[in-house]
């Protein structure tokens, strides 16, 4: 046996000196891993589910705009549709679906009442593809057609402050692209209730070709809409479309057409690191702990060692190695129970749609969440963990290797 | 292995030790001069708080003195660092404490091993050491349990064996049969006495115990800091 191999033999033996201490070491540092990492989890899940919860329902992975509509939505910024354009960005790679839109608002009136509302023209075959607001459609009503000039899908809440049910019409007063008024009247064919909230309030869906003839688009549209094959791509796809089309255009990704969930992302994130910082240092002070007793505890044979000639090196090393092996046991308990846990509730993810209208008070759209899995978490957590390990058993393990012998023999 | 031509393995030059305990300044060592040659089985007897314990601790470089100096077989020890010092316990010294000697997670021929491993002497060899050494001293079918499976008195021999299996010019020996009792320290000095005769290694010891003053071939009496043959 080598010196190195001695140092490793003492330190793993030194670990099950205690068993009980050792296992409620294991315990500590395995049930924290396993909590940072099933919290990891609930929130890549949680950010792709409402990610996807806006992005499905209605803006798409990427919108291709003349400059300025984003912020104005005005038929002003709409643009002539270019079907050498479309059928390029069409064949790209990961590009799933591409429709055609026209947006704007406009005034609804139902009897007396009447609501603010945003306009929505859609190719609801090639929406398909897109988005999926036609899953919304409550029972009793249906989704417009592509042919349906006269229909109208309505957002539930809109619906609701018009007082306007399925089958029941709707007048909508706008104006057109070429600054005439556009007025029509419309069939409600449908009312959804989508995850967003903010659509169920403000959206009225109708037919592209119903949309070209109320505002009189004369072969303009406000939007390309595109989706991607998987989030990941969208970055280069948008690159890609930039590079096909002119300084007049914007190419917006979903997370500049839906900043907001950037921005809960970012201060929901903010706040689960607070959590998960408290529970490394749970993790850590654990492991100092462990260390610091049982360094405590070994004063007297430290000093023997040390009198019988070990070098002081050799002392720190055994205990780091120590702390190595008790970190290295918990972390892989931990990943194992943090993996199983995760994995549960990708499979069984938690449902809170009987508590949909209690969320929708708060505005809380997403009500599905499920734990996704990202082997990067793993990595970084038992990295954190072992680097943990490491500082806080340096300071024990430099006491004990900086023991005086004299002293450190006449304790028992 | 006989006593053949006696040489000096320590000498010991006007050596000075203070010490705080409990806030108060004690004078451990107050001028000692010693000299133990090599093949000695000697002991420094005195009263509890006399100093003996702390002349070993100087004299196997465990502990500094404040003023003088120990010369191990030429070598002096002032000025040594503490990596240096060490290197000398571990090569030149064997030692054994009154009790507690032993690493606990390590077998007997573990415990015997350890301080050639330290060495760097060979697996082969140091196993068939430690093994020859425990038979040397009794314990040979004891070689694979761990010291918490030992007698008190089959754990003085096992300190026995790994303080002398690498062959150090001196052993140290603090109240090795302190923790004992009458027979089995008897026992326990039998066989450092056969040690001694046959390997003739340099047995030193600090004691109170009239059984161990009796068996030393000298004695060395200290009584507040001072030797006083």
């Amino acid at each position: 046996m080598s010196g190195y191999k001695m140092t490793v033999m003492l330190a793993w033996r030194n670990v099950w000196r205690n068993k009980r201490r050792s296992f409620l070491t294991f315990m500590t540092i395995a049930a924290g891993t396993a909590l940072i990492l099933f919290m990891r989890s609930l929130q890549n899940g949680g950010y792709a589910q409402m990610i996807e919860d806006s992005v499905a329902p209605r803006t798409g992975h990427i919108q291709v705009h003349e400059k300025g509509f984003w912020e104005n939505m005005t038929l002003e910024y709409a643009f002539m549709d270019d079907n050498e354009l479309f059928n390029k960005i069409s064949s790209m790679k990961n590009v799933k679906g591409i429709s055609k839109r026209i947006s704007t608002g406009g005034l609804l009136t139902h009897r007396d009442s009447s609501a603010g509302c945003e306009i929505l023209g859609i190719d609801p075959e090639r929406e398909r593809d897109i988005i999926t607001m036609d899953r919304y459609v409550l029972p009793g009503g249906k989704f417009i057609s592509p042919s349906d000039k006269n229909g109208i899908v309505l957002g539930r809440a809109l619906a609701r402050v018009l007082d306007a049910g399925v089958g029941d019409e709707v007048s909508l007063v706008s104006q057109g692209f070429d600054g005439s008024i556009a007025a029509k009247n419309f069939m409600v064919r449908g009312i959804f209730k989508s995850p967003n909230v903010q659509y169920n309030r403000t959206l009225g869906i109708i037919s592209l070709d119903a949309a070209r003839e109320v505002f009189s688009m004369m072969g303009h549209v406000t939007a390309y809409a595109i989706r991607a094959s998987d989030i990941d791509s969208v970055a280069g796809l948008a690159a890609r479309i930039r590079s096909v089309t002119d300084d007049t255009f914007e190419v917006m990704s979903w997370d500049r057409l839906n900043p907001e969930i950037l921005q809960f992302i970012a201060l929901d994130r903010a706040s689960g690191h607070i959590f998960v910082m408290i529970l490394y240092l749970i993790v850590a002070f654990g492991i100092l702990n462990t260390i610091q007793m049982s360094v405590y505890e070994r004063t007297r044979e430290f000093g023997i060692m040390l009198s019988i000639g070990t070098g002081p090196e050799r002392i720190f090393r055994m205990i780091l190695t120590e702390s190595f092996f008790v970190s290295a046991m918990g972390i892989a308990l931990g990943m194992i129970l943090g993996y199983g846990l995760s994995w549960y509730f990708t499979v069984y993810p938690m449902d809170f749609s009987e508590y949909e209208s209690e969320m929708e008070m708060y505005q809380v759209s997403t009500l599905v969440y499920y734990a996704k899995i990202k082997i990067s978490d793993f990595i970084r957590a038992s990295v954190i963990v072992f680097l943990l390990a490491g500082v806080f058993s340096y300071f024990p393990a430099r006491r004990a290797s900086r023991l005086d012998p004299v002293t450190s023999m006449r304790e028992l | 292995m006989g006593k053949g031509v006696r040489m000096k393995v320590i000498e010991i030059k006007n050596l000075h030790k203070t010490y705080q305990s409990n806030g108060q300044e004690v004078h451990a060592l107050r001028g000692i001069d010693l000299d133990i040659e090599s093949g000695e089985f000697s002991a420094i007897a005195g009263p509890s708080g006399s100093g003996k314990t702390t002349l070993l601790n100087v004299m196997g470089g465990i502990d500094r003195p404040d003023e003088g100096d120990v010369i191990i077989s030429g070598q002096t020890m002032k000025g040594l660092s503490e990596s240096e010092l060490s290197k000398i316990r571990l090569n030149r010294i064997g030692f054994i404490f009154q009790a507690y000697n032993l690493i606990p997670v390590l077998s007997a021929v573990e415990n015997v091993e350890y301080v050639m491993l330290l060495q760097g002497v060979e697996k082969h060899e140091r196993r068939e050491k430690a093994l020859a050494m425990l038979r040397d001293v009794g314990l040979e079918k004891e070689s694979h349990r761990r010291p918490a499976q030992l007698s008190g008195g089959q754990q003085q021999r096992v300190a026995v064996a790994r303080a002398i299996v690498s062959g150090p010019e001196i052993v140290l020996a603090d109240e090795p049969t302190a923790n004992l009792d009458q027979k089995t320290g008897s026992s326990l000095l039998d066989l450092m006495k056969n040690l001694n005769h046959e390997r003739g290694t340099t047995f030193l010891f600090s004691t109170h115990d009239p059984m161990v003053m009796d068996r030393a071939e000298r004695l060395i009496r200290i009584t507040d800091g001072r030797i006083t043959l």
